[in-house]
């Protein structure tokens, strides 16, 4: 198998827009095309993550789209749909692709709109990825599924809701840090605190934003890497799955498919937890980081919410992680969302992250989860 | 060609006439919620249904105060993973519980529901 190597990285601003999700992903795209010092003509195929864009836009066959409007309309294109990993999903297949001599480069990314509609319709679209028969009818929404993950973890654990705003506060005073964030304030425990409940024990400030948003990289063999000035490896990258139904997971304070695809992605790196110098992880809700933290074998089971309180995973921290904010601060532009944090971790390996950036990292980390815990992605990354 | 052992359709049927059914694995006495083709555990396909008691603790819950369009009206509402006594686990709709009085490991009983004309998984007071 061949290594591969990131080339090129762009991404919107995160937050609202009155542009389609082709035309925010074309803005990402053309960054990253300019980042790589390529013409489009070198693009070879476009792998593409986009999620509610049949319900959000009206839109199926988004692929094409966005290639079209992006300008390599005749490139083979596809679209994933894992729900929110649906672009990290993408940017697997796309590496296996390169590794495996097909093509040279490939652009990966994605893109959403979903601001465009009230909270309670975009609040429905989200919960078409529980199922449809037991959870939608009895009206299970996001919130909910990781409300129910963090009671578990509360019961099994004697995590506390105040270790959980500490996951928001860290992520709020990272995205300060970040031009592209959609929230760039801090926030404090209190405000989290006595924010509204949404789905108990998980409050407003536990919950990432609907964001709009589009983000790009594009991928290359080692041959064409070579000639690049900054390239940053492929070390890892693996996927796993587990049922879909809550009802049917052994232990809902777990996310077995987020152990399953580290221990991949660890293996194909030769590398350890201990090994990972930064970390852009799935914070939809912030017990998602707590849950993250430790099925990646950042921290002992039970131990992330100790962790978050300590604050060892703040910039400065024994391990940091989502100095961009995470999908809390950064925002969680679905289709986009695997890709974003792939520009983040790149940014901070050519260590191009300013204000935010981890001293000397050498080796990142992206998490990324879809659905009712049901898809996680695990990629690692290093450089020269 | 055998017959799928329990259907969706099916489970719903019953469950709307107050009876849950899982299926048992033939092999390995894997225990799951169906439907299902292969059993998980062993891989095997010989599953033969098996009637639930309804009664279970709840093993994580939530109540739901910002709804889906379809479910706003609801709001606010508790949903649940209840361990059933025979070792598998279901997810509920809570009713006739005070929200304020629900905690993790509460005795529950089963209780079918129509919710939109679709029948549901409800829980009420053991």
């Amino acid at each position: 198998m061949r290594r591969v190597a990131v080339i090129g990285v762009g991404v919107t601003k995160f937050g609202k827009h009155d542009r389609t999700s082709a035309e925010l992903f074309a803005e990402a795209a053309r960054d990253a095309l300019i980042d790589a010092e390529l013409s489009p003509s070198a693009v070879q195929a476009l792998y593409y993550g986009n999620v509610v864009g049949s319900e959000t836009e009206k839109q199926l066959h988004t692929g094409p789209q966005a290639a079209s409007v992006l300008g390599i309309p005749t490139v083979p294109t596809t679209r994933f749909e894992t729900a929110c990993a649906s672009s990290h999903a993408a940017f697997r297949h796309a590496t296996m692709e390169i590794a495996a001599g097909v093509s040279d480069i490939i652009m990966v990314g994605g893109a959403e709109r979903v601001l465009n509609v009230p909270t309670a319709e975009s609040t429905e679209y989200f919960a078409y990825a529980s199922d449809a028969s037991w959870e939608q009818t009895l009206g299970l929404t996001f919130p909910g599924v990781f409300a129910l993950v963090a009671r578990a973890h509360m019961a099994k654990y004697g995590t506390t809701e105040e270790q959980m705003a500490h996951v928001a506060v860290k992520n709020h005073r990272h995205g300060v840090l970040n031009p592209k964030a959609q929230f760039r304030k801090e926030i404090t425990l209190d405000t989290v605190m006595t924010s509204p409940y949404i789905a108990d024990p998980l409050k407003l400030y536990d919950c990432c934003p609907f964001t709009d948003g589009g983000a790009a990289v594009i991928l290359a063999s080692e041959e064409v890497a070579r000639r690049h000035k900054r390239p940053i490896w492929v070390l890892g990258s693996a996927a796993a799955s587990d049922y879909m139904l809550l009802h049917d997971k052994k232990d809902l304070s777990r996310v077995p498919a987020t152990e399953r695809a580290a221990a991949a992605a660890y293996r194909q790196a030769g590398l350890e937890p201990d090994d990972v110098d930064v970390v852009e992880l799935h914070d939809c809700f912030t017990i998602a980081e707590i849950v993250a933290t430790e099925g990646l074998g950042l921290f002992e089971p039970g131990a992330g919410g100790i962790a978050a309180e300590k604050g060892w995973t703040s910039l400065g921290g024994k391990i940091p992680v989502n100095t961009s904010g995470g999908l809390k601060a950064k925002g969680h532009p679905i289709g986009a969302t695997g890709a974003a944090q792939i520009v983040e971790i790149v940014t901070q390996l050519r260590r191009e992250a300013g204000q935010r950036q981890v001293d000397g990292a050498k080796v990142g980390l992206t998490h990324t989860l879809g659905g009712n815990t049901a898809t996680v992605l695990v990629s690692l990354f290093g450089r020269d | 060609m055998t017959e799928t052992a329990v259907t969706l359709k099916k489970f719903f049927e019953t469950a709307r006439d107050g009876r849950l059914t899982a299926i048992k694995c033939g092999r390995c006495g894997n225990l799951e919620i169906p439907p299902k083709e292969f059993c998980d555990a062993c891989g095997q396909r010989d599953w033969k249904p098996l009637a639930l008691s309804g009664d279970g603790t709840i093993a994580s819950y939530t109540i739901i105060r910002v709804a889906p369009t379809k479910h706003a009206g609801d709001a606010p509402y508790a949903v649940a993973v209840v361990k059933l006594r025979e070792g598998v686990s279901l997810f509920g709709r809570i009713v006739d519980i005070p929200l304020d009085r629900l905690a993790v490991g509460m005795p529950v009983r089963f209780r079918p529901l129509v919710i939109r004309n679709e029948t549901a998984v409800g829980f009420g007071p053991a």
